[in-house]
């Protein structure tokens, strides 16, 4: 973290921090990277990998087709419809 | 100096489910209206859930055994993050971590002989949905209909050194997921898919140099040119300082014949894969494992040594029907049915084979089944239907596979008739009418004969053994 990206995060998150706060947030995120480097020289190369942190496991459903939802209700909030399609800014030159 | 090619392949292939991988939409868009099959879930609507379509995780293990692969009995999802309009929630439900299956190896054959090709994992994940850019010249226009499809993406190691290889390699695969039933594997309709990885170092060296990926390549053929033109484009820049190789993504242009640069490569820390903590670990039991295993078809090469050893086959016989899956249950069954199994070879690769070709479907699409080709087969040995006739009624059974050959032949006309009255008669209108060719035999001229048979033969509309026939007729020319 520099003053660099603090100040675009500023931008993004519509902040207006003050000097002494910049500081501040520069030297917690300095913090966080030592901790984070620290986590990295752990040898955990013996140890299984955590899948999740409770022991649950996922439902299945069968593999039958139902009836979709109505493409008009779906379509409501769209700033834009064509033919079906929602339409969105040209991607592509 | 020598230069080596060294490939590695992604494959997605869009699973034969009915449905989609995490919602209920139905995964089969051909034909329809756009975001005709969509719903709130596939569409990305804030706070929809994923429900995991057990067929999808039936096909993964299915593909993962037949690829040789160790399956991954705790299997997770992840967020793949990437933001295009073809995505609706803006990441991509992947596998990363944990993907169902890892560390295959698949043999290969070229002209060089066989060679193993390792699979470094396969993973299941959801299709994106399809961007139009040719209605209007301001807008995209997005269909979802293919979003949340399910795939699985086969990512091999570089183990690849040529364009022969790799259609080798492709073909195998196509071979031994169509034979499990989990995809149809067809580039012309988008069902399999190809991205290659392709850098070029000099011979010998175990230095990897830099690698480009290309996508876009909608044929195997398309797939070989791509090569042909990337190794030589590598080679080129690196002998003559041509250009600069990164490592980037390209598009092969096939009306062109060249790759254009499209992006420079994304790493794996550009996606930020994360566990997706909507959808919880899908963990394999030993039930599910042990049913998935039982249900695994018998491999292409084991089929095929049965196929000598058992029924006396040919290799070429052997090797044109252990092209499908479908062929090879309608030949067993045929055989089966009517006792003769060259004979029910023969069928399949003259007749059957050529009807599937004719009409531009896949072996896979056969859905004539094997007992009404053997019973078929059965009513021209026991020369009660001519062979004539016997295609029209199998060209009937492609139609409609529920027709029994033998009513059809009834209801047709075209049991072979025993009635030599009938025949008699037919011969001495023929006979009278040519005098010509009749005079001709006598004089020497077998064609003149088989000419006056052929004309029997239509009269009697091919309901007719042709031994009695050519009997009859030899018997009433002599006469005369």
């Amino acid at each position: 973290m520099d003053r660099v990206i603090l100040r675009r995060l500023e931008l993004l998150n519509q902040l207006s921090l003050t000097e002494t706060q910049k500081d501040e947030v520069i030297a917690f995120f300095a913090d966080r990277e030592n901790d984070a480097k620290v986590l990295e020289n752990i040898d955990t190369s013996n140890v299984e990998r955590m899948v999740h942190v409770m022991p649950v496991m996922t439902v299945v459903r069968e593999d039958i087709p139902s009836q979709p939802f109505s493409r008009d209700d779906l379509q409501k909030g769209a700033p834009e419809t064509d033919e079906g399609y929602w339409c969105v800014p040209r991607v592509v030159e | 100096m020598k230069y080596e090619t060294v490939i590695g392949l992604e494959v997605h292939v869009e699973l034969a489910t009915q449905s989609k991988i995490f919602c209920s939409c139905s995964a089969h868009s051909y034909g329809a209206e756009p975001n005709e099959h969509v719903c709130p879930a596939c569409c990305g609507m804030p706070g929809m859930l994923p429900v995991v379509n057990k067929r999808v995780v039936d096909y993964g293990m299915k593909a993962g055994l037949m690829l040789g692969c160790h399956i991954n009995r705790v299997t997770t999802f992840d967020k793949k993050s990437y933001y295009y309009p073809d995505l609706p929630a803006a990441y991509q439900t992947t596998q990363w971590f944990a993907p169902v299956a890892v560390n295959g190896l698949v043999e290969i054959e070229t002209s060089k002989g066989k060679k193993g090709v390792r699979i470094k994992q396969i993973h299941m994940e959801e299709d994106a949905g399809k961007l139009v850019h040719d209605i209007r010249e301001d807008t995209t226009h997005v269909d979802f209909n293919r979003t949340s499809v399910p795939l699985i993406e086969i990512v091999s190691q570089p183990d690849l050194s040529s364009a022969e290889e790799v259609v080798a390699y492709l073909d195998r695969l196509k071979n031994l997921l169509r034979y499990a039933r989990v995809a149809e594997c067809e580039m012309a309709h988008g069902t399999m898919r190809c991205d290659v990885n392709l850098s070029v170092r000099p011979e010998g060296s175990d230095k990897l140099g830099v690698r480009t990926e290309m996508k876009n390549m909608n044929s195997i053929e398309a797939i070989k040119r791509a090569i042909e033109y990337e190794t030589a484009r590598h080679i080129d820049a690196l002998e003559n300082n041509t250009e600069v190789l990164v490592q980037e993504t390209r598009r092969w242009d096939d009306i062109k014949g060249k790759s254009f640069a499209m992006r420079t490569k994304e790493t794996a820390g550009d996606y930020r894969y994360f566990p997706d903590p909507n959808v919880m670990p899908v963990v394999i039991d030993d039930n599910w494992f042990d049913e998935i295993k039982s249900s695994l078809p018998e491999f292409p090469e084991v089929k095929r040594e049965r196929y000598m050893s058992e029924y006396g086959l040919g290799e070429y016989d052997t090797e044109q029907i252990t092209k499908s899956i479908a062929l090879c249950e309608c030949f067993e069954e045929a055989a089966k049915t009517c006792g003769d199994a060259k004979n029910a070879a023969n069928w399949i690769i003259s007749e059957v084979m050529s009807i599937l070709n004719l009409r531009q479907m896949t072996y896979d699409m056969l859905t004539v089944s094997g007992k009404s080709l053997g019973e078929l087969i059965t009513l021209v040995s026991g020369g009660k239907v001519g062979r004539a006739n016997a295609k029209k009624i199998l060209a009937a059974m492609f139609d409609d596979a529920s027709i029994n050959p033998e009513e059809y032949a009834n209801a047709n006309g075209f049991v072979i008739s025993n009635d030599t009255g009938l025949i008699d008669k037919v011969v001495k209108e023929v006979v009278e009418s040519d005098p010509k060719s009749v005079a001709d035999y006598k004089g020497g001229k077998e064609k003149a004969l088989m000419a006056l048979f052929g004309r029997c033969m239509k009269e009697l509309k091919g309901n007719c053994d042709p031994q009695t026939l050519r009997k009859i007729l030899i018997e009433y020319i002599d006469k005369i």
